[in-house]
Order: C-alpha cells, then sequence, then structure tokens
C-alpha cells in the first residue's frame, strides 16, 4: 500500500477532473431520480384529494 | 412425497411457473423495492474498495504515469454503456415483440443510466486523451462511435418523452433501440477493424490481460460497482416508471378516457 501523490505526477487535473465528473454525472442521477420520486408522491396526494371532474380538462388535452 | 400433485411433482414447475407472475408491474413493483437495499450497498462497498484498490494498491505505470489512473471509471463506464444498451434493446424487443409492458418500462429505466455511463465514457476518455495524445478528441472509430451510442441514448429518450402515448412511444422506442444496437459491436471491434488512435483491448475474452494484476483487480471492482449501481437505480426508476403509468391509467380510467 502507498500514498498517493495528490498531484498525481502532474497529471492532477486530468485525473481529478475525470473523477469529478463521474461523481457530479452520479450524484445528479440520484438527485434527479430522489426529485422524481418526490414530485410523483406529491402528485399521486394532490390528485388523490382533485376529483375527477377537475382532471378531466387535462386529461382531454393530453389524448387529443 | 409432499411435491406429488394430481399429475406428478408439482413443486419446482409451480416454483418456475410462479415466476410470471413477476412480469406483471404491479407484482413485480414490491419486488424491485425489496432487491434495491440488496445491490445499492455491495454498489457503495465496491466504489470504496476499487477506489482503494485503484489509488492505493496499484502502482504507477511505468509509461504512462498517473495518468492511466482514469482508467478505473473509464472502461467500467465504456463497458457500461455498450452493455446497458444491448440490455435496453433486448428489453424493448421483448417489449414490442409480446407486448411486455414491464420490458418496455424496464428499456425506458435503463437509457439514462446508460447515457449517463457513456457521458462519462467519453469525458473521461477526453481527460486521458489530453495528456497521453496531446488532443481532446479526435475523430477516429471507436471515440466517433462511442459518441454516436450517446446520441441513440440521447434519441430514444426523446423519442419516448415526445410521444403521450406510452405504448406508441414503446413501440418506437423499439425500433430506434434494435436499430442501433448494431452499433455496439463497431464500438467494440472499431480498435481491430479500423488504424485508430484509441489503444487496443487490455483484457481479452481468450487470453491473459495485458495490465498488471492489481490494476486489473481495481477495473474489474469498478465495473462490479457500476454494474450493482446500475441495477440500483434502474429498479429504482422502474418503480417510478411503474407509477407514473399506472397512475395516467387509473386517471384517465376515472375521466373516461
Amino acid at each position: 500500500m502507498h500514498w498517493p501523490d495528490l498531484s498525481m505526477g502532474g497529471y492532477g487535473f486530468f485525473v481529478w477532473g475525470s473523477y469529478l465528473f463521474s461523481f457530479v454525472a452520479i450524484v445528479w442521477e440520484l438527485v434527479s431520480l430522489s426529485q422524481r420520486k418526490k414530485a410523483l408522491a406529491q402528485q399521486r396526494r394532490s390528485s388523490a384529494s382533485v376529483p375527477a371532474s377537475v382532471l378531466r380538462g387535462s386529461a382531454n388535452e393530453t389524448t387529443s | 412425497m409432499k411435491n406429488i400433485g394430481p399429475i406428478g411433482p408439482i413443486g419446482p414447475i409451480r416454483k418456475i411457473m410462479n415466476l410470471y407472475k413477476y412480469a406483471s408491474p404491479a407484482t413485480f413493483y414490491p419486488l424491485a423495492g425489496k432487491m434495491i437495499p440488496w445491490f445499492a450497498i455491495p454498489a457503495a462497498l465496491l466504489f470504496a474498495a476499487g477506489l482503494f484498490v485503484g489509488f492505493f494498491i496499484a502502482p504507477t505505470d511505468f509509461q504512462q504515469g498517473d495518468a492511466y489512473r482514469i482508467i478505473f471509471i473509464h472502461v467500467p463506464a465504456a463497458w457500461m454503456g455498450m452493455f446497458l444498451y444491448v440490455l435496453l434493446a433486448i428489453y424493448a424487443g421483448i417489449g414490442w415483440a409480446f407486448n411486455a409492458r414491464l420490458s418496455s418500462m424496464m428499456a425506458s429505466s435503463i437509457a439514462i443510466t446508460g447515457a449517463m455511463f457513456t457521458s462519462i465514457s467519453l469525458v473521461t476518455g477526453a481527460f486521458w486523451g489530453k495528456p497521453t495524445w496531446g488532443t481532446w478528441w479526435v475523430w477516429d472509430a471507436r471515440m466517433t462511435s462511442t459518441l454516436i451510442l450517446l446520441f441513440l441514448y440521447i434519441g430514444f429518450i426523446s423519442l419516448q418523452a415526445a410521444i403521450d402515448d406510452p405504448r406508441r412511444a414503446d413501440r418506437a422506442g423499439a425500433v430506434l433501440a434494435l436499430v442501433g444496437v448494431i452499433n455496439v459491436p463497431i464500438i467494440y471491434f472499431s480498435v481491430q477493424w479500423w488504424n485508430t488512435l484509441h489503444q487496443g483491448a487490455t483484457i481479452r475474452i481468450l487470453g491473459k490481460p495485458t495490465i498488471a494484476p492489481p490494476m486489473l483487480a481495481a477495473m474489474l471492482i469498478m465495473l462490479a460497482a457500476c454494474w450493482f449501481y446500475s441495477v440500483a437505480v434502474v429498479l429504482i426508476r422502474l418503480r417510478c416508471i411503474i407509477l407514473e403509468r399506472e397512475q395516467n391509467a387509473s386517471r384517465f380510467a376515472e375521466v373516461g378516457v
């Protein structure tokens, strides 16, 4: 086992840049998924309280 | 004798037949929920282990120095991008051929994760290309075909988002996915078929790998991490898609559309 040189022998920008981009991409996916779940839960709660007659307009718009 | 029914042994047959019930979104939904922790927790542990081996155990490369450490994320991401596209095409094809809703939902669920891994492979490839080749990008066969893979993913996602009716969206997506799958062997064999700047395969199915064992170990651990992560995330998204579609269907049924 050895402690890695943080400058990566002069390639630090490229190595850490790669891992930073990957980390951001993964975090973005997890956050967007979490927001989708939250939005879905909220939508389910609000649609449960809204009568079908109110939904009729938007449903027709979607299918026309 | 306890597995003998009126027409013979029924236990194993019944178990196999029972698996078909999970082809229904409603029955697969709770199963997916139970499966997620079994993939998410190992994914986190494997990412930690892979990075530890990659940065603390694997030696510095005598030619590329520490710049080569990008492969621990670049190669697994590139493999996942290709593998997930093949999986997406299989699910989309099954969904189209057999009108299996869950398969089509699975294909939709895979697309974003596949696109994300393909983006990671392209960007980390550029980060690796600059110090080793002296350029961020060249239009060589491997890189161009991988960029086409990203466009196929984006096309699939956009096409599905553009069509309101989920069944029609699934069919249109399946056509694109099945046509686009031809790009995967082109990516894989591009370094053999054309004279490219990209290096050849370091890991072969038949034959010894050409990299040091700790480097290979780190790469394979990271690949396993990416695989477990993909399954967990795809299952989470699949549950969202099931809820969204069922919710829309029940809403339409409620208003008599």
